[in-house]
């Protein structure tokens, strides 16, 4: 859900329940600004009335990155649209030709993109292992294909796919082995 | 919940015991399930109904899951019980999200007769201090989500009053009334550009508790314990009021972390008083379109057999753990919290 708030849309990422133990409830909610990406906490009484802000979600495709910034394209209409570098923030870490994720849209204009919370990537680089390290729960860098760096257990190796985490830039699972 | 974790909350749990035990508190087990309960407006009780097998035409008998243990408790103290704790499940419904609550929870609640709200504010110190040996390296510190947090007695005492003037400039001593709060907390909040508003704010204390939990909870406690005390008398609850002065009550909460931990009176004993509040209570209840309960009449006349001063304390177990064992979420300390989707 997004908002109205002090002017600005913001997407509301997690609300908890406050009951100060008399009187009326409150929701705490963090809000995460679409513009600028700042997230402000606030307090809502329950009743509270706010400005729902109009937000949609369309399936797009990463296409490829150029003076304009981020190029996207709109999987139903094939219209192409581009976001900059601050629009796109953190995500640009994940993208890849071709990724499919889900761009936001505030009033008919596209404002930033949510990406799968869990990707595959392919390990462009890693460290050779040490033999018998795989139980002791030691990590090593390594750079997957969009050129991040993750922190992977020792038994990764180059040529690996791996899952990793998009909301957190953590190592989630390996999917299979390099083919030799 | 890991078993990890399991294991660090059952030492935990032991050594509250331990804690009461010691201190000669007598552990008692309080019913889950009651015809009567809390009468605050705000709660909402899991509601449910006792048959009878052997009379199956006899009109069922409404029964709640205890919000609170703390009718029974006082029931006890009235029997002469001297200083009781218990270790219980209390249930509150509609009360989950965001990693601060689950419907049923634990709680911590202790009475000490010929005591007043400062005895449970020193308890509150060396529980708390007495969990934390053993667990971390140096007793007195402890590290939650980044905080590193001095637990060396005492804690800060602030009064609430004075949080409202050291934060906000707003006296509330000066502001009694709804329309004199509301003049001076837009101002505060003009004067201040602050992103919300006072639009849906009714009744005096919603004001209070919008600027409270917007601007002055979240950095309570952050590098020491901190004890907040002296609430508004509106948020009378079950506390005495204040000796010197009737516009607060004698109640005060613990915060470590930005987290309200423990709420603590010194208790109310006037059954004439008591039972103003719970009729006062039924009729905002009746108001509100909630279920209305019966006053517990052997309550009433039990409050009038404590003649010692009294003080209690309710803490919300489930937290404490978060906190001492520095975990995001209470999720992350109780086995099977309730998921809804």
């Amino acid at each position: 859900m997004a908002l109205v708030f002090n002017g600005t849309t913001c997407l509301v990422t997690s609300t908890q329940f406050v009951n100060p133990g008399k009187g009326s409830a409150f929701t705490r909610a963090k809000l995460k600004n679409l513009r600028t990406g700042q997230v402000v906490e606030s307090t809502f009484k329950s009743g509270e009335s706010v400005e729902i802000a109009d937000v949609q979600n369309k399936k797009c495709q990463y296409l490829y990155k150029d003076g304009a910034g981020y190029n996207f394209m709109d999987n139903d209409t094939y219209e192409q649209f581009a976001l900059s570098a601050e629009d796109i923030a953190e995500n640009g870490n994940y993208l890849k030709d071709g990724t499919n994720c889900y761009a936001l849209y505030i009033d008919n204009n596209p404002v930033s993109i949510q990406l799968q919370p869990k990707m595959d990537f392919k390990v462009t680089f890693a460290d050779p292992g040490v033999k018998g390290d795989s139980a002791s729960g030691a990590n090593k860098d390594c750079e997957i294909e969009t050129g991040l760096k993750v922190k992977v257990p020792l038994f990764i190796k180059e040529g690996d796919i791996i899952k990793v985490n998009t909301e957190t830039g953590e190592y989630d699972s390996k999917v299979n082995e390099a083919s030799s | 919940m890991d078993f990890q974790t399991a294991k660090s909350r059952a030492l935990l749990t032991k050594k509250i015991r331990e804690f009461f035990d010691s201190n000669n508190f007598l552990e008692v087990e309080t019913p889950i399930m009651s015809s009567c309960v809390d009468t605050e407006p705000n709660l909402d009780p899991f509601e449910t109904f006792l048959i009878e097998k052997s009379n199956p035409k006899a009109a069922k008998i409404p029964m709640y899951l205890n919000p609170s243990p703390e009718i029974h408790m006082k029931k006890l103290l009235a029997q002469n019980s001297g200083d009781i704790y218990t270790l219980t499940k209390t249930f509150r419904n509609g009360e989950f999200g965001g990693g601060r609550h689950n419907p049923e929870f634990t709680m911590l609640e202790w009475y000490r007769l010929n005591a007043d709200y400062t005895k449970m504010m020193e308890d509150c110190e060396n529980l708390v201090l007495h969990m934390n040996t053993n667990l971390n390296k140096d007793p007195t510190k402890l590290t939650h989500q980044g905080h590193t947090i001095d637990l060396t007695p005492p804690w800060p005492r602030i009064e609430v009053n004075e949080l409202f003037i050291q934060n906000c400039g707003i006296d509330l001593l000066k502001n009694r009334d709804f329309t004199t709060l509301q003049k001076t907390a837009q101002t505060y909040l003009n004067d201040k550009k602050k992103p919300y508003t006072l639009n849906a704010c009714e009744t005096w204390d919603d004001i209070f508790y919008k600027i409270f939990l917007n601007d002055i909870e979240p950095n309570l406690g952050l590098e020491k314990p901190v004890i907040v005390y002296n609430y508004p008398a509106t948020q009378r609850a079950l506390a005495k009021k204040h000796e010197q002065n009737e516009f607060w009550v004698e109640r005060f909460e613990l915060y470590i972390a930005g987290q309200e931990l423990c709420n603590a009176f010194s208790e109310l004993t006037d059954a004439d008083e008591q039972r103003k509040r719970f009729e006062e209570d039924l009729l905002t209840r009746k108001e509100m379109g909630k279920t209305i309960f019966p006053i517990d009449e052997e309550f009433l006349t039990g409050l009038e057999s404590i003649t010692q001063p009294c003080a209690g304390n309710a803490l919300g177990v489930d937290r404490l753990m978060m906190i001492l064992l520095d975990k995001a979420s209470i999720d992350d300390v109780i086995f099977f919290p309730i998921q809804t989707t």
